[in-house]
Order: C-alpha cells, then structure tokens, then sequence
C-alpha cells in the first residue's frame, strides 16, 4: 500500500473517534456563531428594530400575547385593523411564532432575566438559524455522513438565500418555518429509515408546530406523500414505509386541525387532499399485500388488476364530485398562480401586486445561491448513484423546490435547504475523493477501469464516518494540512485502485481550489448579507458625498408624528402595504393592512386613492377617515413610492368597480404612464397624484421641480386640494400626511367653501319656478 | 360610555344658552330708532356693545377667538364695514359658535354676497318686497304680515310663539330658499307680495308682473314661498364620531337669522298700529291693533342666541341587558340596552331641564350601513331618558351606536360612540350538540372497540403461544 503523503500510524482508532468528535462540536459551534453573526449586521449597521412590514404585525401580536396570556390572545379581536371591519386575529393567524416568543420571554421571565419583548422577536430568527444549521445536519447526515452534514450547515447557516428571510429584526414566520421543515424532514426520513412510529409520531409533531408557523406548512402536506408516493410506485413498499407515513399523517393531520386558521382544512380543501389519497393507497397496499400472502399468486394478479382499476376510478370520481359539490374546496388563486405565472395579474391583481409574488429573475439564483447553486445538480446527480429512499425524497424535493423557486421569488427560500444538502453532498464528495491518501496499487493496470471518483467517495464513507466528518470539518474551517493528516491517519486500510490519483500535488491542486471557491463563497454571503438583505426598510440608508452614513428616518417620523399628534381612534387610510406599521409604530386604526383578506376593502381604498376629491371625499367620510398618509419618493428618487404603486391600485379597483375606474384612463393617449403636464387628466384629478404633488413645485421656487423618481417636470401650478388639507409632510417627503376636512357648517360642498373662503364670487341664483311656463 | 359632557358655557344672566355678550353694529347716528328693542335685550340679561360699522374696535375676532357670543348687523344699509367685517368673518364667526342675526338692506352690501353661502336667493338689488293687500294708507313696500297663517317648521316648536300677537311689520327685501335642509322660513312673505323696484312709479311693476307672468312665473320673486326672516342652524358637530370629532360638539353649533329688513326691529314699526276691517254684523269696523313686532324682534333675536329649542345630550349609556356597567366589546347576539339623556335650555329659569318632547328619536347601530336602526322612545317615570333594547347582529366589526337628529329649529344631536363587536370566544360556544351523536358514537365505538381488542388480544395470546408451541 502506497500513500500520496505520509501518515502517522500510532494513533488509536478511540483517538480518532474521540477527536472528530470533538472536532465536529467545535465546527458546529463555529458554524452556529457564524450563522447568528452574520445575520446579526442589520442590528449593527442600525439598530434593533423590527423589519419591513410583516414583522410589525406579527410584533404586536406577540406583544399582546406576552402581556395578556394565550388565551386572550387566541380570543383577540383587533378592532383598530380593517376598520370597521375589524379582524379576528385569532383565527386568522398562524400563531407558532408569537407562541415560540412568548414563551421563550416567560421563561426567561421565569428566571428573573427581564428581556425585553422586543430584542426576543429581533433575535429569534438568527437563533433559530442556528437551529436550522443542526436540523440540516442531521437531514444530511442521513443522507451521506456527518462530513457532508458539517458541509451543509454551514452552507445553510450563512447562505443569502436564507439569510434573506432571517436576518435579526426580519421577525417572520419564515424565521423559524425552515427549521421546522428540516427537522419534519429529518425526522420523516429517520421515521421511513428505521420504521420506526415514535419518529413517525415526532414527525407529526414538528409537522403541527410547522402548521401552527407558516402557511407554507402545504409544501411538506405535499412532499411527504408525493415521496410515499413515488416509493410506492418504485415497488419498495414495506411495513417501515406504511409505519412511518401512516403515523405522521393521522397525528400530523389530527394536530394540525386543532390550529384555528386551518380549522378543517385538511380534510376539507384539494391541497390536502393529495396526502389523504396517499394515505388510502397505502391502506390498500398493505391490505392487497396482506392478501397476496394469503392467496396464490396468479389469483392476485388478477385481483390486483381489477381492484387497483376500481379504486383508480372510485376514487377520482368521488374527489371530483366532492369538488363539483362544494365539499372539497377549489383549488385556490394562490395556488393557480403556481402553475400560471400570468394568473395572478389577470384575476388576482391584489396577489400579483406583491413583489415576492413575481417569478424569480435569473440573476437573483446566483446572487442567494452563488457556488451553490452549480454544485446542486452534481449532487442530486450523486443522489442517483446510491437512491436509497431517502435519496429519492431529496431528488422529488429538488425538482419540486426547483419548479417553486423559479415561479416566485419567496419560494426560493423553500429551494435553499435543497441546495445546501445537495451541493454538500457533491463537495463531500469530492473532498472525500481527493483528501483520501492511499495511492492505486497497481498503477500498470488499467483494464479493470470502472471505479471513478464518486464510487472512491462511496467507500470512503462507508470506510469511516469519523473520516468523512473530520474532511467535512476541514472544509467548513478551511482545512489545515494537520487535519488532512488526521484524516488520513485512519485510511491505513485503504482498498486497491485500477484507476486513481497518485501524488500529493494533484490533490492539492484540486483541494486548494475547492477550498478557493468556499473562502469566495463565504466573502460573496457576507458581502449579500451585510449590503442587500439588512436593510429594515422602515429606516433607509444612503452615503453622504464624503462617504459616511446617512440615515433617512422619514418613516418613523411620520408614525411617531401621528402617534403623538393624533387622537387615539383617529382613522388613518392609507395603502394596504403601510397597515401594518401604522398600527405597529402609530397605533393608529387602519383601513387595510398587509393581512390582504378583504379585497373589496383594499379595492375601496384603491378607488378612493385613484378617484376625484369629490367622489372620494363620501367613501373617506363613510369610514370614517380622518387621516390620509401616502409615501411619495419624488423629492429623493426612493422608488419604491406610491405612485410608483398606483396602477395597482388602480387595477384592484378596477375589478371592483369596473364601470368607474379605467385602467387605460391613467396613461396618457400615447400610452405613457406620466406625472407631468402630459398626464392624463384623470391621473391629474386623482387623489394620490394630488396627494403627491401638492406643493411640490413651491419647493423648488418657481423653478423646475423635478420628480427623481419619473425624471419628469412636474407643472409648476401644482394641484390643489378642497377636501383634503396637508397635516404633516417628513423631512425629506417621503411620508405625507393629510387630514380630511369636516363638513361645512354652513352645509356646502367644500370646493364651494373653499371658492367662497378664497374671496371668490358666486353666480346669483334665480328661484326655481314651481309651475311649468306655458307655451 | 360616554361620560357626560361639559362643554357648556355655564348659564349666564341672560336668556341665552351661550353667552351674555352682544355685539350690534349699528350707525351710531340710527341707535335711537332701535331702544325698544335694544332695552328689551338688556332687559333680558344681554350686555349689548354698539360698534358702528366703520369703527376698528372692538374686533369680532381676536387671535382666532370671537369676543362676542352674538353678532348682531343692523347696519343694512351701510356699503362699507371695517375690514374685519367681511362674508368670511362671519362665516368663521359662525364656524366659532357665535351666533348671527343679519339684515339686508335695499343696497348692495357684504350680506349680498354671504346670502348665497347660506341658500338664500336674493331678488336683484332695490327691489323691495311689495304688496297692495290690503288695503292701507301706508306704501305698499309697509306689509304687514300675519303670523297665525305661518307655517311652523315642525309640529313641535315654532319660533314665534302664541305670545306674537297680530301682525308683524316688515319692509325690505324677500328672499327665496335653495333646498337646504339647514335653512328654513321663520316668517313667510304674504302670497300677494311680490319683489319690484318701485321707485320711479307703480307703472314698472305691472311691466314686471307681466313679463315674469308670460315666462310662468320664471325669475319672479313672489308669493308665498318667498322668506322675510330665515333660520339657519350650522352643521358643526356632524363629525366621524371618532378622533377629533369626538364627542357631540353642540358647543360649537350656532344659529344665524337672515332677517330681509333691519325695520322690523325698529320703534317704529313696534309702536305703528295695524289698521284692520272687521266685519261686523253692520257694516266694517275699522280696527287698530298693535302690532307684533316687539315681541317678534326678540323671538327671533331669541332663537338666534339659542334661547329656545336649545337640547344637549347629557349622557349616554349602553349595558348588556341584565347587567350594569359599561363593557368594553359586545359578542354577536348580545342584547343590549342604550340610554340616552337629553336635556332643553329654558330661558325662563335659565336652566338646563329634561326634556322629554322628541317624539321621532332614532337609534342606528351602524357598521358602514345601519344594521339596526330603531326609535329610541323617552321612558315614563324618568323626564328626559330615552332608552331602547335590541339584539346585535350576528356580524363582527366596529359598530357604532348614532344618534342624528335634525329638526328644524331644534339644535342638531349628533352623537355616535364606537364600540367593538366581537364573534363568542373560544369557550363561549356550545359545547355539546346533539346534532353532533354520530360522531360521538363512532369515537366512543371506535374507543370501546380498541379496549375490546386489547382485552381480547391480551387474554387470547396465551393461547395463542401454546398453539404455535405445540405445532
């Protein structure tokens, strides 16, 4: 036996173990504090503060639970939301991470650590990362080893395309849901693996807390049985398959219907049905097989043939007419959007509005994804080489996530853990490849020419999992040689190769450049993660000519404005995207916020925005609106404005009230969507564009007010207002805040009031004759 | 829950509601013409400040806060006032709570162009009201118009009362009213009168009358559904009921009186006598009566500074039925009771009392659109309560529980309180249906079932080993 490099051969195998033991726990050590340390730049670069806008909804709401206790909170009925609606958030409400919070803050309670509320719903979701490193491992592990799980939790713990839904203040129900969909996983495979009904049972468990966490709980509703499904058809059922599936579904199902939001769902609607259909097929594969043992073989074909046909036919004939009758629910809108990318932007405008509905640009898979993303397809192709059960799972779930992934962009998240398994699984490979000293034996023959590297890889696992490990540890923390010779110490019994590497410097060429593109890896996730995915976006940064931080607080200038300024039960409208944060930071009543259940109330708001003062002024006073708050970005060019966004309301409104707002009325003749003295008259005339401009050429003095945005002129006569007047407007305009005018005491129209305050004449009247003149 | 409110202004000396000051403007030169009346306002509890119209001080305004709590423009037939006398100002007087009595002259004014702004429809400029009936030495501009023929803006309350005897005086311009519900006619002209300029002879108005007449009637102002006093009661306090329209907001409700001539406030006319026929069994009696108008100039300047048909909400409750004391949200179903008390100025006493007249009170329990909208009866027994008890309906959302009455002559009560309606909570629902039994007799089935085998299957594997040992 030759060796490419020498190793020491007076180690004991006990000290091996025990040092890749170790080892493994100092890298998951490491890899955890980096997964928590690099989300943590966003609290850094400015401050602990809650995130975006789900965030500040699912904030409050741990706030309420926090201070009142689960039950009120299960009981809460928000009337400051959807005025005067109200909402029921109880029961509309996936409550798994305001439960997750509250009880991670009365348990440190408990021990007389006052946390605040707040730093635990900053924090969580990097905690929980480092969670998800674990769960990963553990999933990956099952899969390959440990060195290939070492290799996926640090991809997982520090890669964009997660980082991007968890950094610290990201306060999401995405931040703890892709820990509980490892973990299902995990432990549907350890369920599947062993047959075992207590992993099974600990499946449904999770697979409750996932349900209670997310809405995207669906993804595993489907997984599971689509992998049953696929072993079923592969003709590798047994008892351990039936075992596992049948106690994750009746637990799993049980559970989940005791979430308020989900309710019966799961009996109730198509997407569940798939894994209720799985779970009778099995039922009648166990019993067909129980059958077969029991009678001859030439009787079960037949009987085989016949009654799989039956069932076939019963079965889909009861699911369409249950669907025909109403008992099962169509499939819904979000769902066809899954299948029909340009769905959503005909019949749904309010979902195809939300920019994580849109489909994925390529650019944005290298930029979450970067190394990884072509180490995926070498490791499903890995997968194939061994296909196991458990690599079939990973095969179905990596073309599922793939297909998702491109369809919406937040799906990427559901692809990410995909990816990270996969490519550790090639990279390990790979590395187990080239880390492995022993040197062909017999270089002269080359006959026998059948193993390649992958099938070298294969045994080396199977060599030693204390090995694979210490090479998955050295790839994590880039590996020093002192490590690479302990790895190799255990290799002594290395097998004889026809076909293999020789030497040391090859394997170093190759290492060094793996290692090269993991070190690259790691400053691409650390640049993404600190540039583009920390940014709160209620606090906007930009660079001061000499290159320091500016930060730009006109949010929660304007939130704190109307906390302070404002009654209590003042209504403030204003487009659906700010609900949450006015409720969260103003504590003020809002019309419509980011939980989008009623579209005739958002279209309401859309035509109030989109229509003439005079019309929108009876739908302001119908509900009562006493502020109206609109984001303009023109004076600083921040994009993401109301204008910017008022086609859409315009649209939503427009499925509503088809007859009174028109689309194509908003463009100019040419087809233009302007704000200039070429905009339409109606765009002119609407309450948003009035909102926006009103006063804005005044700034610039007479002078060319420009729109940074647009890059238009913008009429120096500006807009006025009759019904609306402005309150309050932050410092670089970015929030502008108006408050609705009361009626008239003297019972005119305010435009008239208006007229009349400004000095303006009135045409005398003649008195209405009562008889008809006589011709 | 409302607590109950006080925003009032304490009751002064006087008969008003609102405020003892009163501000005239008037020619320093005509003050003499108006001392009847001026005396009877002081009389009544009133500091009156004269202003003459051209004069600086003292303002009507002053840093946005009104100095008087009624203005009262008897200078009709001034052209030019001081610059803080403008349609604006007194439109913002009203918007402050200062209530307005206003007199057009012949000429044109600031009042020409405020009128619109308040529905009223002027006849061109120098064309006063004229009517040759009946039959009178004096000009036929000099009308003497009959209160017991005039409509009474509600069945409840009129603003002349029983003691105006006779007929009232009244010489300048009419008007006519646009169809707004907050203006409404104190004093009606007489339906032979009409509106003409008469001032080089009586030939122009039959050219008048019979051009309007070949037109139908079109652009003439006459009969009776011309106005020569017009109450207006403004609209503050018809607010969202949340935010910063909180709250009743009668404080900030005033009253304007357009009256067509300052005359019929004059000693004059309150001292002409009103020369009548009578026909008698032998032939006519010639009659002469007093006229009404001293009485009639302090009605009307009455309403006008909120002396009668002044009602304040007091307080306003709301309970579930069976219980005391307010709660903070309601559950789908619940029955409720909503109380309201309503109290009247009394001029006399100078005192808030109950008050139990409203006959049409109605209670709407709105979410968006009234979902329930029910009267609210007064309570025997208790003066000035009126109280309802309906269900809520079976919808969650923000209701709000309202009270709108607007009645001519009558302040408006305007009240709405919001309060939660929420679905039962977790534990509030039935918890044993019997509709339910087929479930509950397959779980309990289905359970028993299990025992059995487990029982069955634990006795029977002994059995069962010795079977297989032996084979």
């Amino acid at each position: 036996m030759s060796t490419a490099f020498p190793l020491p051969t007076d180690i004991s195998s006990t000290t091996v173990a025990n040092t890749a033991s170790l080892l493994r726990i100092v890298a998951f050590g490491l890899i955890s504090g980096a997964a928590i340390a690099s989300r943590l730049f966003a609290v850094i670069n400015f401050e602990s503060i809650i995130h975006e806008f789900d965030p500040w909804f699912n904030y409050r709401a741990t706030r309420v639970l926090a201070a009142k206790g689960f039950y009120e909170f299960w009981n809460w009925f928000d009337p400051t939301a959807w005025y005067p609606l109200g909402r029921v958030v109880g029961g509309t409400v996936y409550p798994g991470l305001m439960a997750t919070s509250g009880v991670i803050y009365n348990f440190l309670h408990y021990f007389n650590l006052p946390v605040d509320i707040r730093n635990i719903c900053v924090l969580l979701a990097p905690g929980f990362s480092a969670l998800t490193a674990w769960a990963t491992y553990m999933f990956t592990t099952e899969m390959k080893d440990s060195s290939a799980g070492l290799l996926a939790a640090a991809f997982i713990g520090i890669v964009p395309g997660y980082i991007s839904r968890s950094v610290a203040g990201s306060y999401d129900n995405e931040a703890i849901a892709i820990f509980l969909l490892m973990i299902t996983f995990y432990l549907w495979i350890k369920a599947l693996k062993l047959g075992s009904a207590l992993f099974g049972t600990l499946a449904a468990v999770f697979y409750f807390y996932m349900v209670a966490a997310w809405g995207g709980y669906a993804f595993i509703t489907n997984m599971i049985p689509v992998h049953a499904l696929v072993l079923l058809l592969m003709g590798r059922f047994s008892s351990r398959l039936y075992v596992a599936y049948c106690s994750w579904y009746a637990i799993g199902t049980l559970s989940s219907m005791q979430v308020p939001f989900v309710g019966f769902q799961p009996v109730r609607t198509s997407e569940h049905m798939g894994a209720l259909g799985v779970f009778g097929l099995l039922q009648i594969v166990a019993f067909a097989s129980l059958v077969r043992s029991h009678v001859s073989s030439k009787q079960f074909q037949n009987l085989l043939a016949i009654s799989v046909v039956t069932m076939g036919v019963l079965g889909a004939g009861a699911f369409v007419v249950m669907t025909y009758k109403g008992w099962i629910a169509p499939w819904t809108g979000r769902f066809y959007s899954l299948w029909d990318t340009g769905y959503a932007k005909k019949y749904i405008p309010i979902i195809a509005s939300v920019s994580e509905h849109q489909p994925t640009a390529w650019p944005s898979f290298f930029m979450d994804l970067q190394l990884l993303i072509f180490l995926f397809p070498a490791g499903v192709v890995m997968c194939f080489r061994d296909l196991r059960d458990e690599h079939v799972f990973v095969i179905i779930y990596a073309v599922v996530a793939s297909y998702f992934a491109g369809v919406m962009v937040r799906l990427m998240l559901t692809l990410t853990p995909v990816v990270c398994v996969s490519a550790a699984v090639a990279l390990s490979t790979l590395l187990d490849t080239y880390v492995d000293a022993s040197e062909p034996d017999v270089p002269e023959e080359r006959t026998e020419a059948n193993g390649s590297s992958a099938s070298d890889g294969k045994k080396t696992k199977k060599a030693g999992a204390a090995v694979g490990s210490q090479a998955g540890a050295s790839a994590a923390a880039a590996a020093s040689s002192a490590i690479s010779d302990l790895v190799s110490a255990s290799k002594s019994n290395a097998q004889s190769r026809q076909k293999g590497i020789w030497g040391a410097d090859a394997r170093l060429v190759i290492l060094l450049n793996a290692i090269g593109m993991l070190v690259f890896f790691v400053f691409h996730c650390t640049w993404v993660t600190s540039n583009a995915y920390s940014s709160p976006s209620v606090v906007l940064a930009s660079t001061n000519p000499d290159g320091s931080q500016h930060i730009i607080d006109d949010y929660r200038e304007a939130y704190y404005w109307l906390r302070q300024n404002t009654p209590q039960d003042a209504v403030v409208m204003s487009w659906w995207d700010y609900g949450y944060q006015i409720a969260g930071m103003a504590d003020r009543v809002t019309l419509v916020d980011n939980n989008t259940w009623n579209n005739t109330h958002i279209a309401t708001v859309g035509k109030a925005m989109s229509s003439p003062e005079e019309v929108a002024y009876p739908i302001l006073r119908k509900h009562d609106v006493d502020y109206v708050l609109v984001i303009f970005g023109g004076l600083l060019g921040y994009s993401g404005d109301d204008i910017n966004k008022f086609l859409w309301m315009v649209r939503i409104a427009q499925g509503v009230w088809p007859d009174e707002i028109q689309e194509p009325n908003y463009f100019t003749p040419q087809g233009e969507y302007r704000v200039d003295d070429r905009a339409s008259e109606t765009m002119r005339n609407s309450l948003m564009y009035k909102m926006s401009y009103y006063r804005f050429s005044e700034l610039y003095g007479g002078g060319n007010a420009l729109d940074r945005v647009r890059n238009q002129q913008i009429p120096k006569v500006g807009p006025t207002l009759d019904y609306l007047e402005e309150a309050f407007t932050t410092e670089n305009w970015i929030v502008r805040i108006y408050k609705v005018r009361k009626e008239d005491p003297l019972g005119r129209d305010l435009k008239t009031a208006n007229a009349f305050a400004q000095g303006k004449k009135r045409k005398r009247g003649k008195p209405v004759s009562r008889r008809r003149a006589i011709v | 829950m409302a607590a109950p409110h006080t925003p009032f202004l304490n009751p002064g000396k006087s008969a008003s509601s609102t405020g003892d000051s009163v501000l005239v403007i008037l020619e320093p030169a005509k003050k003499a013409e108006y001392s009847i009346f001026l005396a009877g306002l002081e009389k009544k509890g009133y500091s009156v400040t004269l202003r003459a119209p051209k004069e600086e001080q003292p303002l009507v305004i002053e840093d946005g806060v009104p100095n008087f709590s009624h203005v009262m423009l008897l200078a009709s037939d001034t052209k030019n006032f001081a610059k803080d006398i403008n349609p604006q100002s007194l439109v913002q007087l009203l918007s402050l709570g200062t209530n307005l009595v206003l007199t057009l002259g012949l000429k044109q004014n600031l009042l020409t162009s405020l009128a619109p702004e308040f529905s009223l429809l002027l006849p061109p400029p120098a064309t006063p009201l004229v009517s040759f009936f009946p039959e009178r030495s004096d000009s036929p501009t000099v009308i003497p118009i009959d209160v017991s023929s005039q409509s009474i803006p509600n069945d409840t309350f009129s603003v002349l009362s029983s003691q105006v005897n006779g007929k009232v005086w009244f010489s300048g311009t009419p008007f006519a009213l646009n169809s707004n519900p907050l203006v409404f006619p104190i004093l009606h002209a007489p339906v032979e009168s009409f509106a003409a300029d008469l001032s080089d002879g009586s030939g122009l108005v039959s050219d008048a009358l019979a051009d309007a007449s070949e037109k139908g009637g079109e652009g003439l102002w006459a009969g009776s559904s011309l106005a020569v006093v017009a109450g207006f009661q403004t609209l503050i306090g018809g607010g969202t009921g949340h935010g910063a329209d909180a709250g009743p907001g009668e404080d900030q409700q005033a009253r304007a009186v357009w009256v067509g001539g300052a005359s019929l406030f004059t000693d004059e006319f309150a001292n002409k006598k009103v020369v009548e026929k009578v026909v008698q069994e032998r032939g006519m009696k010639v009659v002469e009566n007093p006229s009404g108008n001293k009485q009639a100039a302090l009605e009307i300047a009455g309403w006008a500074f909120q002396e009668r048909g002044v009602l304040r909400i007091d307080e306003v409750t709301h309970h579930k039925v069976n219980q005391t004391g307010p709660v903070e949200m309601y559950t789908t179903n619940d029955e409720i009771v909503y109380t309201i008390r309503i109290s009247s100025f009394n001029p006399l006493t100078k005192k808030w009392e109950p008050y139990s007249g409203l006959k049409d009170l109605q209670l709407e329990f709105t979410m968006l659109d009234p979902h329930i909208r029910t009267s609210l009866p007064p309570v025997s027994g208790k003066p000035g309560t009126y109280s309802t008890t309906f269900r809520a309906p079976d919808r969650h959302g923000v209701f709000k529980f309202a009270i709108s009455h607007k009645r001519k002559g009558f302040t408006h009560l305007h009240h709405t309180l919001s309060v939660p309606v929420v679905p039962p909570r977790h534990d509030g629902y039935p918890r044993f249906l019997s509709a339910a039994w087929p479930y509950y007799a397959g779980a309990i089935s289905t359970s028993v079932g299990f025992l059995l085998f487990c029982v069955i299957y634990i006795a029977g594997e002994a059995k069962e080993e010795k079977k297989s040992k032996k084979e």
